[in-house]
């Protein structure tokens, strides 16, 4: 019914009918609507102003509402009769917004939104023709239609600021063609592309790499640096009332401007994690918005350890993270604890009581529970009265679970007064045997930021629903509030990351350890070879939407083929070597040849490898009965040997009498400039040392091993077979030296990471990703 | 490298790793049998759970009781309140959070006696400090030192102002407001004790000698022990009296003997001794001259110990003659004792040799047994057994100490015994703790000596015939001089024949008592009814007079002052006048005194304290009218205040002198 008409009040704002419905299911902006139209009255409109209206209050901020009548007015007299001016005047009165209940200065803002100027034509042409035919006289001429005229129009609008955005650009248009004439051919074609790009990838890969790069979607960005640059749009430090949402109060004003002393304008974050667990590939993601946001921002961020929990708390997690951090190429500007601030917080609970905002209540947690608990009966008891059950509190007198200090206040979700203190009698690891009641995390967080000076509080969209008490909780303190801004969480299908279902996979024996390569959580994916800088690239892949993302391995695998394509060396590796004796082997004794790291770019450095009578192939590369379309080695078909100049054909197949297995090839050689191009070249090596490689497949079957709809028997039921093979493989001799984490591409086959547990005497190798993407499902 | 051989070095290389392979497998199912062992063993997790919980709310209740007292000194405050106790934990903290490291230095706080422009109590710990802050350094004047104390001080309700004046002195002003309230419990709730710490304390007095007559020297031992007795009791105390009787040893061997020869019939009809000390008399010089008697007194020893029937009839006759003897003077002095003598000990002297014997602690010494109270073996060694066998008093005092701590579970064994015991006391002090069974880290043992009554001739006190003063001969001397006094009064005329001999009473024994309780007791001192008597200054007449009159304030005021209660509803109770103040703060006084006087055990600090309120209330009452009455006598204003205070007054010396065993009287 109210909706009906209002579509058509909606329509009569110069709205299309499907407009109008979708808007209508904009609560806010609708109701700012309403509010317009019943300022407006009735009146007529005039051309224009429906659309400018519209305009206002879809952008109009909750901190600013009450300026609504203002704005409609000035729109429907005309005096702000563009997008740009109505822009203006919300600009303008927001920062009125900072001081609670200012008014708003009509003369200032008519001067600020340029309400009665006029720019003539004449003066348009006379600006623009300054520029065209002074300072950008010379570049035009150069770079002809190639120059990007933004710049100019930028220009002009500095000077011109009220200036007709249409006329602006047709007036620069007939300048430049004034001054340059019409397009030739060569304004027509495209730029030529910049010369040394990076080394090319092979050939074979290339496909599969490109447009898996090319993946980005349109809020993501190929580096962090780049998305925090070009796609985040937070609100500038000190302006925290802009945003939507802010509450502002009396004090507002003198806290920002008090946070702005202290922290000179610069942006600080922090990431903080809970120390009870090992951090996954979801907290790579708060880990490079945090210190990302903050290091594209030239600002700071705290490694915060939200350690407010006793019963969580296990120090080797401490390390885990700080050390996961730094992996990932950042530098907290201090290690803090929540557990520092636990006097701060205390005396500020003694506050809030005295204030009438919060009181000791003796629910227990089961009447809490569900959805619908009753109200508290202890809500208004006297303040004196809670202040000393509260210090009774501290001092142990009351038993566990019989008191907690609630805040008076009402959550979004309806959830009523939000514990802010609960009893334990556990000791926590840093502060010992203090203190025996302990702040939640509602509680805690907000404080902890507005003591930091935290300009940006980013989090995961689940805590949405806590803005309003975060922003609550600082006022009735009359402390420094920050913004939350919320960012959706990143989900990796076919993983699992619950600390607790990761020991039991530990604990079954399904996985080795917290940092077994075929798990996602950071150690891991280090383990198994990951570089931080494609996690990293991955993580702006995702961009910074408030949308849940769920995403495939194959997109975090295709990242860190991206970066280890350019990054890591090449390397010739048999991993089931097959033994082969050149019969007629050219040199009188084994010899070294030279091979690039890159063979794309030979630039980039060489290594030796040794080449001689006896060699190694791939198993896999030979075949007796070639099915069609077989490009290696079989008894009709040669073979290249790469890097080595040579091309092989089989002479003899000595087999094992017993099982008939291939036991060796006699081949004879030709010099790869005489013999015919083979279809294909090979790896092999030649007196080689003996690696093991790890080769690691998903370890579940399903996309949600964890949802009770795919996987009905719960988790450990949806192993896959196989995830982990172990091969004996055969390499260069120049493979001897490697360090944990030195990284190759293993020719033809796949990215190989030097794994922790190699000693002098064995080298480990974990198989971080094949060369394509099926490469696994061969 | 042949075929062969590459085959063995790869069964080899995977033989090894079949090998580590099981080396980590092993491993992991080792702690996999930890965490099942822990997963299984659900209850012991949770008791595990359970135990830290209560580990961490013991240390918070701990650290909380730290705070609350460190905090909150005034937290304690009510009726028990000791002022310079209080103060002191004021100053402590003050000190404690002025200069940390000397915290631990002990503070000084004194009533000030002076004009009260110098407050009324004083803190001098700031001199002390200079030193101390030198030697570490610190150039620090007193009065600096002192600001910054007075700084640091936490707010207490009893103190109005801290001033440092002088060189460095910390003066304390009360809060009226305290002392009002003070005043007005005291009024309602009686007169209560200062709070210490409740212990089972045992007080070994009077202890005198069956078959002799009671002298003054057991006087004061009987005094002082019932007066601290009743001090302890009045500060919440267990207290057990015992009259350490001397009823055994050779001389009952005698006694029976020459019972058995007078009343041959003693067993069926109690013998007629109606002077004991002549029986004795005789006894022992039949026991000199004849050494047939002096046998057959051996034989009733060694028959009285082992338990014989007709010796221990004979010895119990004996024995009840004195006790009623005694029982008549402690019925005169209002003392109240149970008796345990020597006898009660006898199979315990057989346990304590054993013991001692057991200990290796005895050794034989000229065919003696005698205990080193060292190993040092220096000092006066304990003669536990005679070479006859026999034991000694030092075997029976080493048998009373030990059933008094182990039996009676005493923390605090008090001696009232006169000086010239003391070297022995103190053996058997070291003695018992040589042999484990006292511990001085939880019992506390005194001997509270006294010296000796002396006449107005400076000497001992003797009767002109040079013999020792009868106890109930001198008592009976206390009345006749009361009377005459009385009667000098024109008391006998005024007061019923009831009320005199009340009054006759109260006037000679509190007289008594008084004089051998306001002098420090180590001293000697002059027995003089004449001084004893007097009217003025520190005497039980001087107090009994003046409380007296106290007590008549309300009386003749007409009105009902019976239901303090009800006139305390009614008005306020102020301090305004200088006097009213003054008195107050001297009643305030009253837990420090009896701190005081039961910590060293002198009683003279009380009687100090009496003197001291009927002087500050003489004050008072010269310049502060309670009543107004005009000139035909009639009553135009009653100060109720005043008589509040007149009131509390005569509470408080009501229990003070009930302390010191004085008997009050409504008229004298």
């Amino acid at each position: 019914m109210a909706g009906e008409d209002l579509i058509v009040k909606f329509q009569q704002l110069g709205m299309s009918e499907q407009k109008a419905k979708e808007t209508l299911k904009n609560a806010n902006v609708t109701r700012n609507l309403q509010l317009a139209l019943a300022e407006l009255n009735q009146q007529p409109l005039a051309d224009g102003v429906g659309v400018l209206i519209y305009h206002m209050a879809t952008k109009l901020k909750p901190q600013i509402g009450e300026q609504l009548p203002l704005l409609v007015r000035y729109i429907s007299q005309r005096k702000l009769d563009n997008t740009q001016r109505v822009d203006a005047a919300l600009e303008y009165v927001l920062r009125c917004g900072q001081k609670k209940g200012a008014g708003v200065d009509v003369a200032e803002l008519e001067r600020e939104c340029g309400v009665g100027v006029v720019v003539s034509p004449e003066e348009i042409e006379r600006v623009v023709q300054q520029k065209v035919r002074g300072s950008y006289k010379q570049t035009l001429l150069e770079q002809r239609y190639h120059f990007n005229a933004f710049k100019i129009l930028q220009e002009v609008r500095a000077e011109l600021k009220w200036a007709d955005a249409k006329s602006l650009k047709s007036a620069i248009d007939v300048e430049i063609f004034d001054l340059l004439g019409p397009k030739t051919e060569d304004d027509l074609k495209p730029l030529p592309k910049q010369a040394d790009k990076q080394p090319k990838v092979k050939p074979e890969v290339k496909p599969s790499t490109s447009t898996e790069s090319t993946a980005v979607g349109e809020n993501g960005a190929n580096t962090i640096a780049e998305l925090m640059k070009t796609k985040v749009h937070f609100h500038a430090p000190g302006e925290n009332f802009k945003t939507d949402g802010y509450v502002v109060t009396e004090h507002t004003e003198r806290l920002l401007r008090e946070h702005l002393q202290r922290t000179g304008g610069r942006v600080q974050t922090r990431f903080p994690p809970e120390p009870n667990g090992i951090l996954h590939i979801g907290h790579a993601k708060a880990i490079n918005i945090n210190f990302g946001y903050a290091a594209a921002k030239k600002g700071v961020c705290y490694l915060r350890y939200d350690d407010t929990n006793p019963e969580k708390e296990e120090e080797k997690f401490f390390v885990g993270i700080l050390d996961m951090v730094e992996w990932l190429g950042y530098k907290p500007l201090k290690v803090t604890h929540s557990s520092d601030n636990f006097q701060q917080l205390y005396e500020w609970a003694v506050l809030l009581i005295r204030k009438n905002l919060a009181y000791v209540c003796h629910q227990k947690a089961d009447e809490l529970k569900g959805f619908n608990p009753p109200p508290s009966q202890w809500r208004e008891r006297p303040i004196e009265e809670s202040l000393q059950l509260f210090e009774d509190m501290k001092r142990g007198k009351i038993d566990e679970g019989l008191a907690t200090l609630r805040l008076k206040l009402t959550l979004e979700e309806g959830k009523q007064d939000p514990v802010a203190y609960r009893i334990k009698f556990i000791p926590h690891h840093r502060t010992g045997a203090s203190w025996c009641i302990y702040p939640t995390y509602d509680y805690t967080h907000c404080l902890c930021d507005s003591i930091e000076d935290i300009t940006h509080s980013l989090c995961t969209k689940e805590f949405q629903s806590r803005r309003s008490s975060y922003y609550w909780l600082c006022n009735a303190l009359g402390i420094y509030c920050p913004v939350q801004w919320e960012y959706g969480r990143l989900n990796m299908n076919y993983a699992l990351v619950s600390k607790r279902k990761i020991a039991k996979l530990i604990g079954e024996r399904i996985v080795h350890d917290w940092d077994d390569p075929r798990l996602f959580t950071l150690t891991a994916l280090r383990r198994r070879g990951y570089p931080a800088e494609a996690i990293n690239n991955f993580c702006a892949q995702m961009g910074v939407t408030g949308a849940q993302i769920s995403v495939d391995p194959a997109m975090l695998e295709a990242a860190v083929r991206d970066v280890l394509n350019v990054s890591a060396p090449r390397r010739l590796i048999v991993l089931q070597p097959l033994r082969v004796t050149i019969s007629n082997f050219p040199h009188a004794a084994p010899v070294e040849l030279d091979v690039p790291n890159f063979p794309q770019n030979p630039a980039l450095g060489m290594h030796k490898i040794t080449l001689a009578r006896v060699i190694y192939i791939e198993r896999t590369d030979f075949k007796l009965q070639p099915e069609k379309g077989y490009r290696r080695l079989s008894s009709e078909q040669s073979v290249g040997l790469r890097h080595a100049g040579l091309v092989i054909s089989v002479q003899q197949v000595v087999r094992d009498p017993a099982t008939d297995e291939v036991l060796e090839l006699i081949c004879s050689c030709e010099s790869a400039e005489q013999a015919e191009k083979p279809k294909a070249f090979v790896q092999w090596v030649s007196q080689p040392i003996e690696l093991e490689v790890r080769l690691y497949e998903q370890l579940f079957k399903h996309k949600n091993p964890e949802d009770a709809n795919e996987v009905p028997g719960g988790f450990l039921t949806d192993i896959a077979e196989n995830s982990m093979s172990i091969v004996q493989a055969y390499a260069d001799e120049s493979l001897n030296r490697v360090k944990v984490y030195d990284k190759f591409q293993f020719e033809r086959i796949g990215f190989f990471s030097v794994d922790p547990d190699t000693t002098d005497k064995r080298i480990v190798f974990n198989r971080t990703v094949g060369l394509k993407e099926d490469s696994g499902k061969k | 490298m042949s075929a062969e051989l590459i085959t063995e070095l790869k069964k080899l290389t995977s033989l090894e790793r079949a090998a580590t392979e099981l080396h980590d497998a092993i491993q992991c199912s080792k702690q996999k049998q930890l965490v099942s062992l822990r997963e299984q063993n659900t209850d012991l997790i949770k008791l595990q759970l359970v135990n830290t919980k209560l580990k961490q709310r013991l240390a918070i209740i701990k650290q909380s009781i730290v705070e609350e007292n460190k905090t909150n000194p005034e937290m304690h405050l009510d009726d028990e309140l000791s002022i310079t106790e209080h103060l002191e934990k004021v100053f402590t903290k003050a000190i404690a959070t002025a200069y940390p490291s000397f915290s631990n230095v002990p503070v000084v706080v004194a009533a000030v006696n002076g004009p009260s422009k110098f407050g009324d109590y004083q803190c001098n710990n700031a001199m002390g400090l200079v030193k101390k802050l030198k030697e570490a350094g610190i150039n620090k004047s007193p009065r600096e030192i002192a600001a910054e104390i007075q700084k640091c001080c936490p707010d207490s309700p009893i103190i109005k102002k801290i001033e440092v004046a002088g060189a460095g002195f910390i003066n304390v002003f009360l809060s009226k407001e305290y002392a009002v309230n003070s005043i007005i419990n005291m009024l309602r709730d009686g007169v209560k004790p200062p709070r210490v710490p409740r212990k089972r304390v045992l007080v070994d007095f009077s202890s005198p000698n069956i078959a002799k007559q009671m002298h003054v020297g057991h006087l004061r031992s009987t005094i002082i022990g019932e007066s601290i007795s009743r001090l302890l009791e009045f500060m919440q105390h267990d207290v057990i009296r015992i009259n350490h009787l001397g009823d055994w040893g050779t001389q009952f061997g005698m006694l029976i003997a020459h019972l058995e020869d007078c009343f041959p019939n003693f067993v069926n009809e109690s013998p007629p001794i109606g002077d004991l000390q002549e029986f004795y008399k005789e006894s022992k010089k039949r026991f000199d001259a004849d050494d047939n008697f002096k046998k057959r007194a051996y034989n009733r020893v060694v028959s009285l110990q082992s338990g014989d029937p007709k010796s221990t009839k004979a010895w119990q006759l004996i024995c009840d003659v004195s006790r009623k003897e005694f029982q008549k003077i402690y019925d005169r002095l209002d003392v109240t004792i149970t008796e345990r003598g020597e006898s009660f000990y006898q199979s315990r002297m057989l346990a304590i040799v054993e013991l001692l014997r057991s200990k290796n602690l005895l050794e034989l010494d000229e065919g003696r047994e005698i205990m080193w109270t060292d190993d040092s073996k220096s000092g006066i060694p304990l003669t536990v057994v005679k070479s006859d066998g026999g034991f000694t008093y030092d075997t029976s005092d080493m048998a009373a100490i030990r059933h008094r701590i182990e039996e009676d579970l005493a923390i605090w064994i008090i001696y009232v015994v006169d000086s010239g015991q003391s070297t022995h006391f103190n053996t058997i002090f070291k003695a018992a703790e040589r042999c484990g069974i006292l511990n001085p880290n939880v019992h506390r043992v005194d001997h509270v000596q006294f010296g000796v009554v002396l006449g107005e001739d400076g000497k001992k006190f003797k009767t002109r015939s040079g013999d020792t003063v009868k106890l109930s001969d001198l008592l009976d001397e206390g009345m006749k001089y009361s009377l005459k006094q009385l009667q000098e009064r024109g008391r006998d005329q005024i007061l019923t024949h009831t009320e005199l001999v009340e009054a006759q009473e109260a006037v000679a024994y509190g007289c008594i008592k008084y004089t051998d309780l306001c002098h420090n007791r180590i001293s000697d001192y002059v027995f003089s009814f004449e001084k004893m008597l007097d009217d003025r200054g520190n005497t039980a007449v001087y107090l009994l007079y003046t409380y007296t009159r106290i007590c008549s304030i309300a009386r003749n005021s007409g009105e009902d002052f019976s239901n303090v209660a009800a006139i305390l509803d009614k008005y306020n109770l102020e301090l305004d006048h200088e006097k009213e103040w003054k008195l107050a703060k001297t009643l305030l006084k009253f837990h420090d005194v009896l701190i005081k006087c039961a910590n060293g055990l002198f009683l003279h600090f009380l009687c100090e304290f009496c003197y001291e309120v009927c002087s500050a209330f003489t004050e008072f009452y010269d310049s502060c009218y309670c009543i107004e009455k005009n000139k035909d006598g009639k009553i135009i204003k009653i100060n109720h205040s005043r008589i509040l205070i007149c009131e509390a007054t005569a509470a408080l010396l009501r229990t003070c002198f009930k302390i010191l065993g004085l008997k009050t009287v409504a008229k004298m």
